[in-house]
């Protein structure tokens, strides 16, 4: 598929060195099933992780995340954010690990995964893990498996904007932090497809 | 040692006061798990026919089983043929109908209440469960008016076999796991409960657990039946000695809520966690589950866990009945080398079902406290909604607070909200606290017990008070 030189390899194992930073994003586009499988090994002091992906799934696309993010020396940080739309009978799963090593203090990760859930077939699995061994660290990670919001709709709708339209604009709206940067019209198009 | 590490180990090497042993004459079958051993309990109890081919059939699943490895736990080896399964205090011959006074003095010593009138007036019924059977059951009479039935499991078969029959394994089938074979098994005695339609329970029932002999493990199970529009609230405690050899406790608990019926269960969980160097204590191996059956019902689980060497306990529900409701509130604390694994399931069958997650972890010393969670949405469950916060709080360096939670949904209309954080007590905190003429030790008290409150603020009063002080002993003082 045709993923800008933004997109990382699907499999991938990265050690990040102290100062250095790294960015991996990814794109599930409808119709692609795909098997994303990383580590991340944060081995220098104030090293740096940032993963952003987007999924879309319409059909029978089996998408799978599994990410381990082990930070192991101190003051490193990372974030992940993981946005997806499952609809027809797809199946998604997020395995999330981030380890925090006993020495890696002043560590700071940050983990999110949310999933819109659009038919009645469609399914979706999310496990978040934090494994932590140090005490000065700031972790957190939410995950949420739900539904267009019916209020957002109802504004909308009651200011003449059509349902359909409403929803892309919604969809847009929850994808837009993981959009990368020159695709915004390729993955609109995707989601207008759903 | 710096003042930090200090005020640490003050905080953390809190006395388990309930660490005595009784001296009572007490009868024991042999060592060992075989059929043999599971027909003289079996005998010893006077069971019928049915209860025998349940405990056979569960030991046949049980040897069958391979021991679970999969939670965060440095589990030891356990020899289940080096544990005595059964263990009675001898009763006095002359005076049958009345409770040993020793056994009265051991209960009296943990607060408990065993006579009717050293109690406030209809305040709290108590089953006393000391090793393997139960002591006393008080304020039956009281209950009994209004038709409850409130005993120990062993006179429920005898008195109200049909009830147990119909109710037992419903919800925790003898096969569900491991250790619920093993109960299944090996099961001495426990608490019966049946509230009847439309019956508001007019006091706190409670079960308290004892264990006492060296060498056993105990083995009880609590079987809890709500019908149609009736309440109780449920409270359960436990502590054990102190001993260099770990105990296994391996209980089951299971909960009918019939339609419109409301239960809440309570724990207070204190069993003996080992020394300072995790010798000893009580291996806490726990199988817990509630079924909402009925449209409408309700389940809360409230539970304060400080205790044990191990603790590996997900009290869950079932929500099958519509609109049904389910809360999970808990507050685990682990020290030294204490290991918890713990969290609840949420499975949500029931169209318009709801439930909650509060779950906050607390470690200190070396020890290791794991969330543990599950979140299912069933294809059926129509606008079926959760909310999970899992907090974590560490204190010291070397200690580690786990969260796994598994989300599953099966429904477009389902909506699932999983959160969780971890941190340690600031700084600023602290100092905002000395600034104001707060001791490092009262501001970390302060501060755990605001953490705690939203759990604790749960639980009922009774309870509350002991919750809070159990705090204290197990983490006072701490400061990051």
């Amino acid at each position: 598929m045709g993923h800008g030189k933004y997109i990382a390899p699907s499999q991938g194992q990265y050690q990040v060195q102290a100062g250095e930073v790294l960015n991996l994003q990814y794109v599930v586009l409808p119709g692609e099933s795909r098997d994303i499988e990383i580590s991340v090994d944060l081995v220098g002091p104030g090293a740096e992780a940032h993963i952003k992906a987007l999924y879309l799934c319409k059909a029978t696309e089996k998408v799978r995340f599994r990410i381990v993010m082990h930070h192991k020396a101190p003051g490193c940080k990372s974030t992940q954010l993981i946005n997806g739309i499952a609809g027809g009978q797809a199946d998604v799963r997020f395995d999330g690990t981030i380890v925090v090593a006993p020495d890696a203090q002043q560590t700071e990760a940050y983990q999110e995964n949310h999933n819109i859930v659009l038919t009645e077939e469609a399914k979706v699995v999310t496990k978040p893990q934090l494994e932590i061994y140090a005490d000065d660290v700031k972790c957190s990670h939410g995950a949420t498996v739900g539904q267009l919001n019916a209020d957002e709709l109802f504004y909308m709708r009651s200011r003449g904007i059509p349902e359909a339209e409403a929803r892309t604009l919604q969809m847009l709206s929850f994808l837009s932090p993981v959009i990368p940067e020159g695709r915004e019209e390729e993955i609109e198009a995707a989601v207008r497809s759903l | 040692m710096s003042e930090d590490q200090k005020i640490i180990q003050a905080f953390t090497s809190g006395e388990y006061k309930e660490g005595f042993v009784t001296d009572v004459e007490q009868e024991f079958i042999p060592k060992g798990l075989n059929e043999e051993i599971v027909r003289m309990i079996s005998a010893r109890k006077e069971e019928p026919e049915w209860l025998l081919e349940f405990r056979l059939d569960a030991l046949r699943k049980w040897q069958s089983m391979p021991m679970p490895d999969w939670a965060h736990l440095d589990m030891p080896e356990i020899d289940f043929q080096d544990i005595i399964y059964f263990a009675a205090p001898k009763k006095d011959k002359d005076r049958p109908k009345e409770i040993d006074p020793k056994l009265a003095e051991t209960f009296d010593k943990l607060g408990i209440p065993l006579k009717e009138r050293d109690v406030l007036a209809g305040v709290v019924a108590v089953d006393a469960v000391f090793d393997s059977v139960s002591v006393t059951t008080t304020f039956r009479k009281t209950l009994a008016e209004k038709g409850i039935i409130f005993c120990s499991f062993s006179e429920a078969v005898k008195e109200h076999p049909d009830l147990v029959r119909k109710y037992l394994a419903t919800v925790v089938p003898a096969s569900d796991n491991y250790f619920a074979a093993l109960n299944s098994a090996v099961f001495s005695d426990g608490s019966f409960c049946y509230i009847p339609k439309g019956v508001r329970c007019p006091m706190e029932l409670s079960s308290y657990f004892r264990i006492n002999a060296r060498g056993t493990g105990q083995f009880e199970r609590t079987l809890i039946v709500a019908d149609e529009d009736s309440y109780v609230s449920y409270m359960e405690g436990c502590t054990a000695p102190m001993r260099d050899e770990q105990q296994l406790h391996a209980a089951v608990v299971e909960i009918i809520v019939e339609k419109g019926a409301d239960v809440k269960y309570s724990t207070v969980q204190n069993w003996y966690p080992g020394d300072a160097e995790g010798k000893g204590g009580i291996l806490n191996l726990v199988t817990k589950r509630g079924i909402c059956k009925g449209d409408g019902s309700h389940l809360s689980w409230t539970q304060v866990e400080t205790g044990s060497a191990i603790t590996w306990k997900y009290p869950s529900t079932i929500l099958k009945g519509d609109y049904s409701s389910s809360e999970f509130y808990s507050v685990a604390v682990t020290n030294n080398h204490q290991q918890a694994d713990t969290g609840t399931k949420m499975i949500h069958l029931g169209r318009g079902t709801k439930s909650r997650i509060v779950s906050k972890g607390i470690s200190a010393g070396v020890s290791q406290n794991s969330y543990r969670g599950l979140v299912r949405m069933a294809k059926g469950a129509q606008n079926a909604r959760n909310f999970s916060q899992c907090d974590s709080l560490l204190i010291g360096s070397r200690c580690g607070a786990h969260t796994f939670p598994d989300i599953q949904s099966q429904n477009p209309t389902a909506t699932v909200e999983h959160e969780a954080t971890t941190s340690k007590i600031s700084e600023d905190q602290l100092f905002y606290c000395n600034q104001r003429g707060i001791g490092p030790e009262e501001a970390v008290g302060l501060i755990v017990n605001g953490y705690a409150r939203e759990v604790l603020s749960r639980l009922p009063m009774e309870f509350a008070v002991e919750a809070q002080k159990l705090l204290q002993v197990s983490l006072e003082g701490s400061v990051g």
